[in-house]
């Protein structure tokens, strides 16, 4: 590179460590600020230099340097690692001063907590937990037993969580969660880490006691005192109670991942010492503020109890040096809101251990349908997940092959039947296990994956029907095999029932990602309506075939079946589903009557047309053929002819609201179910309400206003009307 | 290398001996030769940016694409330089110090001697 010193001396241009930064074989970097300046002058207001290639929507994408809260990489104090640490910036011990020590270790302590909420929460670990100098270099805090202790089991902590998140893989939509390349997280000795804290527990509680009987007499023990005025015991009690949350967090985290669920009764007694540990930490917030005052720098973002900011972190550092790491700007969570989150954690974590292990598929799914209504966070959807399965079974205990044949209605004998090796059954159980992972997700990944999955399910259906025939074709066959039969026989009719129930679990999710407008309300309603017939229809085949109560039914046309209620009392689960399917017809042809009448305007979208909309709508259920010879057309065919006039005729919402109130017998023990059909019972009888005015008056009244709201059931829509 | 593709140092002699409307528009002109090629920025907090020439406004904002950031890991220089990716960038004027491109000696000489031109209009 013998043109670099000529570069420089022609240029004069300072540029440091330019040798680094090498121009091109045979050229130089020529200064071009004096002809940009230049060029500068000579544009037009609002012109550009640019080439053919410019796209100005891509251009606006750009990362825009020095925005703070783009820009990561703005040096704010050092330029690395070691430089900050030269300089002091995270000093072993904190202070020379005992009591400052201590102080400013319990501000570190807090600080990580937010840090490692905030990780939770979906930021990378380089940004977060990982900015604490501390942590970022393992042997420097060794001198120091109580700061080392607790860097050692946040790191232990931080590397089981995750490797619970990276191997229940929910993390797709949450992806920075599992970087952590070049991140010190394994760090040699950290498996010690309880012992170490034990220890150091110890000489603090007996520092306490000791500082407990000084009231009274001067202690003469051999222990050196951790600090030297009175505030010791203040600060001895708000050190124990983070050293011991942390403690019995680490346990709960190694003890809820033993296999087949040994350890959920010890990680519930864990759960419980960490919410009484965040008491006592909360409670030590009012000390820790009163003694700061004035001591420290004021902690604009509250991530400390005692509102001073920690020293040892600078995530800025860190931001650069992790190359995963998205140069965005990130804000710690306040301490008040870590804890909140911590809190929240554990409980939904006490939800998942408390549950049973013994569950049939049908109480698990609904289990974790309900889990998810409390919106877990991604550490205990995780949790969930492997607990769920395990090595191929439920809990790692009970086999999919004997879950399905309990979920088919079939005998016990059944778990155990050969049929278990036919190839289509191993996918079967797959697809099973599959579908539990899949409930454990993130709601928006969740029903991208549910609607893509059930296609698989028609295909295992198909595989199993030819296997069934081909099996089973000619009757006059010498091995014929009557449980055999059994098996294969319901199994099919479960197989078709699951995927319906996946099917309306599909269509349900959109209403809660607000993927639907109002004027698309009218054929998801329609859709649900044509889907929730067709899992009555496979519930109650199924509960005919187990209970044996009635003879074997061949296909029933969806409109026999609505009134087959009327000669036989139907068992609740069906019940249950036909209020709604009621409640979702009401609602289906009450939008198409606004519609037809001109209450509700047709969109006038440039876009799209209501054909496209039914297309995109469902065309993973279309494609999966769910139900057979669905199209948009049949769609228009049975809501065209809705009107105010007709529309008054059938009353589907009284009829709704009639059977919600017949089924609520059926499952007085089951307070999900009871409550789910009173939230039905009402947005039906508010709708029916409703209509009966818009019958009435809609048609000599054209200022009459109707709107939607989602008050009473979060699928089901309550009309609103208002003269305008 | 791109660089080399280009040879604006021909067209810099002709006009640069026009009035001062032509010099305008052909600082301009000037400026697009630069497009796509390697552009080294230098900015206040010390960094520095290479990427490709893509865009620049009458405010003197540049884009530039697949750049890379290099940086000091110490304050006292001269220290290693620490480098990462960051894609498609926009450097505010207001941050910018310094700016350079990558050019063959040759081509260099003209630039140079087109900035004492300018310098020597205004």
């Amino acid at each position: 590179m013998a043109h670099k010193p000529t570069d420089e001396e022609a240029f004069g241009v300072a540029v440091p460590g330019r040798t680094s930064i090498p121009s091109g074989d045979n050229s130089v970097w020529a200064d071009v600020s004096p002809l940009l300046h230049g060029a500068c002058q000579d544009l037009q207001e609002g012109e550009l230099i640019h080439g053919d290639n410019f796209n100005l929507f891509a251009a606006m994408s750009a990362l825009e340097i020095m925005d703070p809260k783009m820009d990561s990489g703005i040096v704010c104090r050092y330029y690395s690692l070691e430089e900050a640490i030269e300089n002091g910036a995270a000093p072993v011990p904190v202070s020379v001063d005992k009591t400052t020590d201590i102080r400013c270790i319990i501000d570190i302590m807090d600080h990580l907590l937010a840090c490692e909420a905030t990780w939770h929460k979906g930021h990378s670990l380089a940004q977060t937990v990982y900015s604490c100098l501390y942590l970022l270099q393992p042997d420097r805090t060794s001198s120091h037993a109580l700061l080392h202790s607790y860097c050692r089991v946040t790191r232990a902590t931080c590397k089981a969580v995750l490797s619970v998140v990276s191997d229940a893989r929910t993390h797709e939509e949450e992806d920075l969660f599992t970087m952590a390349y070049g991140l010190p997280l394994s760090v040699d000795g950290d498996e010690k880490c309880l012992s170490m804290l034990n220890a150091v527990e110890e000489t603090i509680s007996r520092q306490l006691r000791a500082c407990k009987s000084s009231s009274k007499r001067r202690v003469l023990e051999a222990i050196e005192p951790l600090q030297s005025d009175p505030d010791q015991e203040g600060y001895c009690k708000a050190l124990l109670c983070r050293l011991r949350f942390r403690k019995h967090l680490y346990h709960l985290l190694m003890s809820i991942r033993r296999p087949q669920g040994r350890g959920l009764e010890l990680a519930r007694k864990h759960i419980a010492s960490c919410i009484s540990e965040f008491d006592c930490i909360l409670k030590s917030s009012e000390f820790l503020r009163a003694s700061a005052q004035g001591m420290c720098e004021q902690n604009i973002e509250d991530t400390t109890a005692s509102g001073c900011q920690a020293i040892g972190f600078d995530a800025s550092l860190n931001c650069r040096s992790s190359a995963p790491t998205p140069p965005r700007s990130i804000k710690i969570l306040s301490w008040k809101k870590a804890v909140q989150y911590f809190v929240k954690l554990l409980q939904d974590l006490d939800i998942i251990c408390a549950y049973s292990l013994d569950p049939s598929l049908e109480a698990a799914l609904n289990f974790v349908i309900k889990f998810q209504k409390s919106q877990p966070d991604l550490v205990a959807r995780s949790h969930l997940q492997l607990l769920l399965v395990q090595d191929g079974k439920l809990y790692g205990r009970i086999p999919m092959f004997a879950l399905i044949t309990r979920a088919a209605g079939l005998p016990e004998v059944t778990k155990d039947h050969d049929i278990q090796k036919n190839e289509f059954m191993v996918q079967l159980e797959q697809l099973v296990m599959n579908l539990l992972k899949i409930l454990c997700t993130n709601v928006a990944w969740q029903r991208r994956k549910l609607g893509k999955m059930l296609q698989d399910w028609r295909v295992i259906h198909v595989q199993l029907e030819l296997a069934f025939k081909k099996e089973f074709g000619e009757a006059s066959k010498p091995s014929y095999d009557e449980l055999c039969f059994k098996i294969f026989q319901q199994i099919l009719m479960w197989v078709e029932e699951q995927t319906y129930w996946i099917a309306h679990r599909f269509l349900i999710l959109g209403f809660e990602l607000e993927l639907y407008s109002v004027h698309d309300y009218c054929m998801v309603y329609w859709y649900i309506y044509t889907v929730l017939i067709k899992l009555a229809e496979k519930t109650h085949l199924r509960i005919v075939m187990n209970t044996g109560t009635a003879k074997k039914k061949g296909k029933k046309k969806k409109d026999s079946f609505k009134d087959a209620g009327r000669d036989y009392q139907m068992p609740g689960a069906v019940l249950f589903l036909q209020s709604q399917i009621y409640l979702a017809e009401g609602l289906c042809m009450m939008f198409s009557a606004l519609k037809n009448e001109h209450v509700i305007a047709a969109p006038q979208s440039p876009f799209n047309t209501e054909h496209e909309i039914f297309i995109q709508q469902f065309e993973l259920l279309r494609k999966a053929c769910l139900p057979d010879n669905i199209s948009y057309r049949s769609f228009k065919e049975s809501t065209m002819h809705a009107n105010f006039s007709n529309l008054v005729m059938c009353d589907y919402f009284k009829e709704a609201q009639k059977i919600a109130k017949d089924a609520k017998s059926c499952f007085a023990n089951d307070p999900d179910k009871m409550s789910e059909l009173r939230r039905v019972e009402q947005v039906a009888e508010h709708n029916s309400v409703a209509l009966n005015l818009i019958c009435r008056i809609g048609a000599i009244d054209r200022s009459l206003k109707v709107s939607f709201e989602f008050s009473h059931h979060p699928v089901f829509a309550t009309a609103i009307v208002k003269r305008s | 290398m791109e660089g080399e593709t280009q040879q604006p140092s021909a067209p810099i002699q002709e006009n640069s001996s026009d009035g001062p409307r032509q010099i305008s528009s052909d600082r301009v002109n000037r400026v697009k030769k630069l497009l796509f090629r390697r552009m080294l920025v230098g900015i206040k907090d010390g960094r520095f940016f290479l990427g490709g020439f893509y865009c620049m406004d009458k405010q003197g904002n540049i884009i530039l694409q697949d750049a890379v950031e290099y940086r000091s890991t110490r304050r006292s220089s001269p220290s290693p330089m620490e480098q990462r990716c960051l894609g498609l960038i926009l450097i505010p004027s207001s941050c910018r110090i310094s700016c350079h491109v990558d050019c063959s000696v040759e081509e260099q000489l003209s630039l140079l001697s087109l900035n004492e031109k300018i310098v020597a209009l205004d």
